[in-house]
């Protein structure tokens, strides 16, 4: 999409980089459990530490790694360069007729798509989104080709910001989607942006049918500012469906970049809840119910999820709380009283740092009963075999659902910033008594949601890329950890000791030469 | 990491092996975590490389690595783990290949910063006894034996690497004039390394030590053929190209601050025992 110009040299060392597919060296073997694609949402930062920007507005190159099975098998690499205006996309505005919104717009600011986050596989199509900004952009895996834009609201002048579910539901047969879109609306200052015509989308994606519904906010969660969805989930119990949307509870200062990277008052997040709405064809609109019990785990920034959803009487929800202001950017000083330009660590844009450990929780409910259990631990480095809860980021079952995969991006004190810290004295770290947390995967048991102990540490692997994905089948499954920097790794599921397999490429880490490709969030792997 | 060597030979040196190997036995029969062998954490601040200068070698079939450390320390000798390919070939140093570049691209290298013109009184020194790594209870037997700690969450980092088949590297150094209060003494030596690899591989951030957060940092890709590879961290500061031992190379020269891995706040103390 973007016709940025490149030096097209060309090198018979494999040291040349540029959007054309390249091959990753790979050791090992690509085990047959992997014969697909790994999709990435990966951005674009600046190595100019004075230009400021949010990961939010990063720039995106959505990333597809074919895998082909083999000893040493094969990797290529194709990028996708997004450009947020695409006006490609914008020109031909479509009408969905059971609302009369129109699909595409092109506004000044925000832009309309920067899927530099979620990533939602169904047949041969991907959506990618945000983490919080602009529309879903809907991509065909096989030509590597954007197709469209998922806007489904009107933005105005008043209300010109579009917030999305980065992370889909699922129906338990897969054939439909359901994901949340709202309009942002800025406030008189200091009051933050407000979410405005929150609607619910259903996706039917073996047709391509589409509608929406108005969502009704549950009573006593009706606070616009924080009304806000990362991920979604779907399930049927009595004959009747369910979709349920993580109200993380970002506050959005504003839906532009903070002027100038100053200190300023933080507005506090409320402790996250998850909406319940029933779906019924014959209405406009659905009621939203609170979950009971979630609001009362005080949790900050309930966001990423998955969902066993393999009996028909409801569900057993797997999510994390990240207990981290996710709508605030990390600048200014930091809780050390050092300026930013004096922490190397502190490369230009937001990055997510937590204020204290997080929490993965597992709720089960059948036909209106509940029960939840709560993982939640600090970082002991003399007892690294019991792994943290220190800003969790994926949950990915095991096929079979008896064990729970998750990451966890771990903490990086100077990153903290003061000023936000301040808006949450009684959950944010003392900074002198708290050090470096290294990244973690880990494996759980996902009926007791203990961590799955292995003697020899079989059950996790310390400073491992936070974006995930779990292959197989039953008899034998394969997690894969992936960043730019650090490549792919492949181990046995069974043990995370074990690398079967191990692929990287430089040009995976940069794009031209004043800007890199951090450490993404999310990978999604699709069978061949 | 200050290293204390073993100054005993014979039956006590015998003696010290038993020790550290009774040590390791203990951290792996605990599930690897130090509670168990409080001994060996990392006790403070002891070393960091402050400023380094990489000239990477690139023939499309293997890497070549030429470093120059700028390191600081406390303590009389010190000792630096990196991560290899299991094929590398530790090659000795050739101060000469800096100047020979800068001298063709008008640099002087890492004298080129300002922030190295206060670096003052580098003692010259030879790195030794290079060793390698291949199982985590190598990395932890060594530890004991010298005497030089470690942290938990450096030892899972190395842990990773091996697991992925790489070996740890380890090699040691001694300041004529060692550090013998809390004012670190700055050292520099010079590095090789050789591996097959047919793309460039970047060297990973190193682990912070405790003194020193961040890293000036220059590096000079050689290639034989044209590229616009880029460093992931570091702006391009020079492009053309050089000759080096009688061959021409395409040449890109990366310049800045890089920073380290699992860097704490400023006064907080090393990783240490849980609270009982």
């Amino acid at each position: 999409m973007n016709s940025h110009h490149r030096r097209g040299l060309s090198g018979s060392s494999g040291v040349d980089s540029g959007p054309r597919p390249f091959d990753l060296h790979v050791r090992g073997e690509v085990p047959t459990a992997f014969d697909g694609s790994l999709v990435v949402s990966t951005s674009r930062r600046a190595k100019d530490r004075s230009v400021f920007r949010r990961w939010h507005d990063s720039s995106t190159d959505l990333l597809r790694l074919d895998l082909f099975p083999g000893r040493p098998g094969r990797i290529t690499a194709h990028i996708l360069e997004v450009d947020p205006w695409a006006p490609e996309l914008t020109l031909d505005l479509g009408l969905i007729p059971e609302t009369g919104y129109r699909q595409g717009f092109r506004a000044p600011m925000p832009y309309p798509t920067q899927p530099n986050h979620g990533l939602n596989v169904a047949n041969d199509l991907l959506w990618a989104t945000n983490l919080l900004f602009g529309s879903p952009l809907e991509v065909e895996l096989s030509t590597w080709k954007p197709r469209r834009i998922l806007q489904f609201v009107q933005p105005d002048k008043e209300a010109p910001g579009v917030s999305t579910t980065s992370h889909f539901a699922w129906s338990p047969d897969r054939r439909h989607t359901y994901f949340h879109q709202s309009l942002l609306k800025p406030q008189p200052k200091p009051r933050p942006v407000v979410a405005t015509d929150l609607r619910l989308i259903e996706l039917d994606v073996a047709n391509g049918d589409q509608r929406a519904w108005q969502i009704v906010p549950p009573p006593g969660d009706e606070a616009m500012e924080s009304a806000n969805f990362h991920s979604g989930f779907c399930f049927e119990a009595r004959g009747k469906r369910y979709v349920g949307l993580l109200r993380t509870g970002a506050i959005i200062p504003s839906l532009t970049v903070h002027a100038g990277t100053n200190d300023h008052a933080v507005p506090r997040m409320p402790p996250s809840t998850i909406w319940l709405v029933e779906i019924d064809q014959a209405s406009a609109s659905l009621q939203a119910q609170l979950l009971p019990g979630v609001e009362q785990i005080d949790g900050l920034a309930l966001s990423h999820l998955d969902v066993d959803i393999s009996r028909r009487d409801g569900f057993i929800l797997y999510a994390n709380f990240k207990e981290s202001p996710v709508g605030e950017e990390t600048h200014g000083r930091n809780i050390y009283g050092e300026e930013p330009s004096v922490v190397a660590e502190h490369y230009p844009g937001m990055i997510l740092e937590p204020l204290n450990y997080g929490a993965v929780i597992r709720y089960e409910w059948r036909n209106g009963d509940w029960s939840m259990r709560t993982f939640k631990r600090p970082y002991q480095p003399g007892r690294t075999s019991l792994g943290h809860t220190w800003l969790p980021i994926n949950l990915q079952l095991e096929p079979g659902n008896q064990r729970l995969f998750a990451t966890f991006s771990g903490f990086r004190p100077r990153l903290v910033s003061q000023h936000i810290a301040a808006a949450y004295p009684e959950r944010s770290v003392e900074p002198t008594a708290v050090t470096f947390v290294p990244s973690l995967l880990m494996r759980f048991d996902a009926r007791t949601l203990e961590p799955d102990y292995d003697p020899n540490g079989g059950h996790l692997s310390y400073a491992e890329p936070v974006a995930m994905a779990v292959a197989g089948d039953r008899t034998e499954s394969f997690v894969c950890t992936f960043s730019p920097e650090a490549g792919l790794h492949i181990y046995r599921a069974d043990d995370l000791n074990h690398v079967v397999c191990q692929a990287e490429s430089p040009m995976l880490m940069h794009w031209g030469d004043d800007y890199f490709r951090p450490e993404p969030a999310h990978a999604e792997f699709v069978p061949r | 990491m200050a290293v204390a060597a073993p100054s005993v030979e014979g039956p006590e040196f015998a003696e010290k092996v038993r020790r550290a190997d009774e040590i390791t036995r203990r951290l792996q029969e605990s599930n690897w975590d130090f509670d168990a062998v409080p001994e060996l954490f990392t006790r403070a601040a002891t070393c960091d490389v402050v400023a380094k200068e990489i000239v990477t070698i690139h023939d499309g079939r293997a890497q070549t690595l030429l470093g120059r450390l700028v390191m600081n320390g406390i303590g009389e000798e010190f000792q630096l783990n990196s991560p290899s390919s299991a094929l590398n070939i530790t090659l000795p140093g050739r101060p000469e290949v800096f100047k020979e570049i800068n001298d063709q691209l008008g640099s002087r290298g890492l004298e080129d910063f300002e922030e190295f013109q206060g670096v003052k009184d580098i003692q010259q020194v030879v790195f030794y006894d290079f060793t390698n790594f291949y199982q985590a209870r190598d990395l932890a037997f060594w530890s004991a034996l010298y005497d030089c700690g470690l942290s938990p969450s450096g030892f899972e980092e190395f842990s990773r690497h091996l697991a992925a088949g790489k070996v740890v590297t380890s090699m040691r150094f001694r300041p004529s004039r060692p550090s013998l209060d809390s004012r670190p003494v700055y050292v520099q030596g010079f590095t090789g390394k050789r591996f097959p690899t047919p793309v460039v591989e970047w060297i990973p951030k190193p682990l912070f030590g405790g003194i020193a957060p961040d890293t000036l940092h220059l590096e000079t890709l050689l290639t034989l053929d044209p590229t616009d590879l880029a460093h992931p961290f570091l702006p391009l500061v020079a492009e053309g190209a050089v000759e080096l031992d009688g061959r021409r190379y395409y040449m890109r020269r990366f310049a800045g601050t890089s920073a380290k891995a699992a860097v704490r706040g400023p006064g907080v103390g090393p990783e240490k025992a849980s609270d009982q």
